[in-house]
């Protein structure tokens, strides 16, 4: 699984920025991650924001944070619960006709 | 005449609801599947430390991550069922660790849809109630909930679960882990049980703080004052590790049966049933029965395999809450650390 992606930090708002695309088999396997994915909160209470969306069988993932840490922090952990996530579609799916 | 019997039995079979529970708010990691009251399968792993070390929420995470997947498929092998014939997926919403909560939400969410069932959050306290009950069919106890994580006296009144007494600071479980760590137990199979294990051989009793408040207990006195005794004691000889053991545990169970018979003297029951990774202490149900037998009241325990946190407990209450209507939206299905 491909997935392009994209750091920078923002000069007007001085905030670093990460893009995440994560490319599925379809858009039901990219909305079952997206709904899996979106529920639990960042553990800090702010600095950094993060939004999930799907398009078609895209899920895409942006990231925008006060300090490098946090950012890294973040993705890393969301790269973890993503990997766990395509691991269960992979052993207990795919899924079944709606 | 057999035909009809075998049609019958079809359709009770269909009218049964199987849920599957998934459990991971500290270090164990379980999946257990339940048909109406009948536990199909509960395999477990257990996070285990080195001797002098407690577990750490992201270290924790990291082992369940590593293991639930092949739980899950022990699970639904044991159970011979396919996912289809489950009906609902319940996992732990809190209380307990967040890291470990958020791994295995994560799958629960993720088969929930990939199967098309609908998803249900369960406390985990009343787990452990439900899947006491179930156990040792209890009707309407006082309970005594005593874990790592929890110390509290519960009795069911006016529709709701209600607590009559708890810790005031750390928990049973957690006081006792601790003085483990203290004087180097091993975490293997579980420190409590080590102690319980080197308790029996314990024969002077050590004088230790006695801390019922009301309806409440505090143990981080009683844990910091055996800290600081513990190896001055053991160097000079005054005692050996078993008198600690025998002498932590004393204490501490004496004022666990104290606020459970104040409790069920004040509601009136006539039943305990205890429950949480402490309740499957022998030493514990032991104390605990003398003082029922005093009252006339009727002690109910199970042993390790539902006293520790299980899958099973998750299914049973997620079963429990099903039946009667409730299910957990996606968007509703955040994990809660309290």
């Amino acid at each position: 699984m491909a997935a392009p992606s994209s750091g920078d930090t923002n000069h007007e708002s001085g905030k670093h920025e990460f893009a995440l695309d994560i490319p599925f088999p379809s858009s039901r396997e990219a909305v079952i991650a997206l709904q899996s994915l979106s529920p639990d909160r960042e553990p800090r209470k702010g600095g950094i924001s993060k939004q999930l969306s799907v398009s078609g069988s895209k899920l895409s993932v942006r990231w925008s944070a006060d300090e490098a840490r946090i950012l890294r922090v973040s993705v890393a952990s969301f790269l973890d619960h993503l990997s766990l996530v395509v691991e269960t579609m992979v052993m207990f799916g795919p899924p079944v006709s709606q | 005449m057999c035909s009809f019997m075998l049609v019958f039995q079809i359709i009770a079979k269909a009218a049964m609801t199987v849920v599957i529970g998934f459990e991971g708010s500290a270090n164990k990691i379980g999946i257990g599947i339940i048909r109406d009251g009948e536990v199909l399968s509960n395999p477990r792993r257990t996070y285990i430390t080195p001797p002098g070390q407690g577990f750490l929420p992201s270290e924790t995470a990291r082992h369940h991550r590593a293991v639930i997947l092949t739980v899950l498929q022990e699970a639904l092998e044991q159970a011979g069922l396919k996912p289809a014939d489950v009906d609902c997926v319940a996992y732990t919403k809190g209380p307990g660790m967040g890291a470990p909560l958020v791994t295995v939400a994560l799958v629960a969410r993720t088969v929930a849809q990939l199967w098309g069932k609908p998803l249900l959050g369960v406390n985990h306290c009343i787990g452990h109630i439900e899947m006491g009950r179930l156990i040792t069919h209890a009707d309407n106890p006082t309970v005594l909930y005593v874990s790592g994580g929890n110390t509290q006296v519960i009795a069911y009144s006016e529709r709701r679960y209600r607590i009559f007494g708890e810790t005031i600071d750390i928990a049973v479980g957690n006081c006792l882990d601790r003085f483990a760590r203290v004087i180097k137990i091993s975490n293997d199979p579980s420190p409590g049980y080590n102690i319980e294990q080197m308790a029996k051989k314990g024969s002077q009793y050590v004088e230790l703080p006695y801390t019922v408040k009301g309806m409440d207990v505090s143990f981080s006195g009683i844990l910091s004052y055996i800290e600081e005794a513990a190896h001055k004691m053991l160097e000079s000889g005054q005692c050996t590790a078993e008198d600690l053991c025998f002498s932590l545990q004393e204490t501490l169970f004496s004022m666990l049966v104290e606020i459970t018979e104040r409790a069920m003297a004040h509601c009136g029951s006539q039943e305990v049933l205890i429950v949480g990774g402490v309740g499957c202490n022998l030493r514990l149900q032991e104390m605990m029965g003398v003082m029922c037998k005093e009252r006339g009241a009727k002690l109910f325990a199970t042993d390790e395999r539902f006293c520790i946190d299980n899958g099973a407990m998750i299914a049973q209450a997620g079963w429990e809450m099903f039946r009667s209507g409730h299910v957990t939206e996606l968007p509703d299905s955040w994990i809660t650390q309290r």
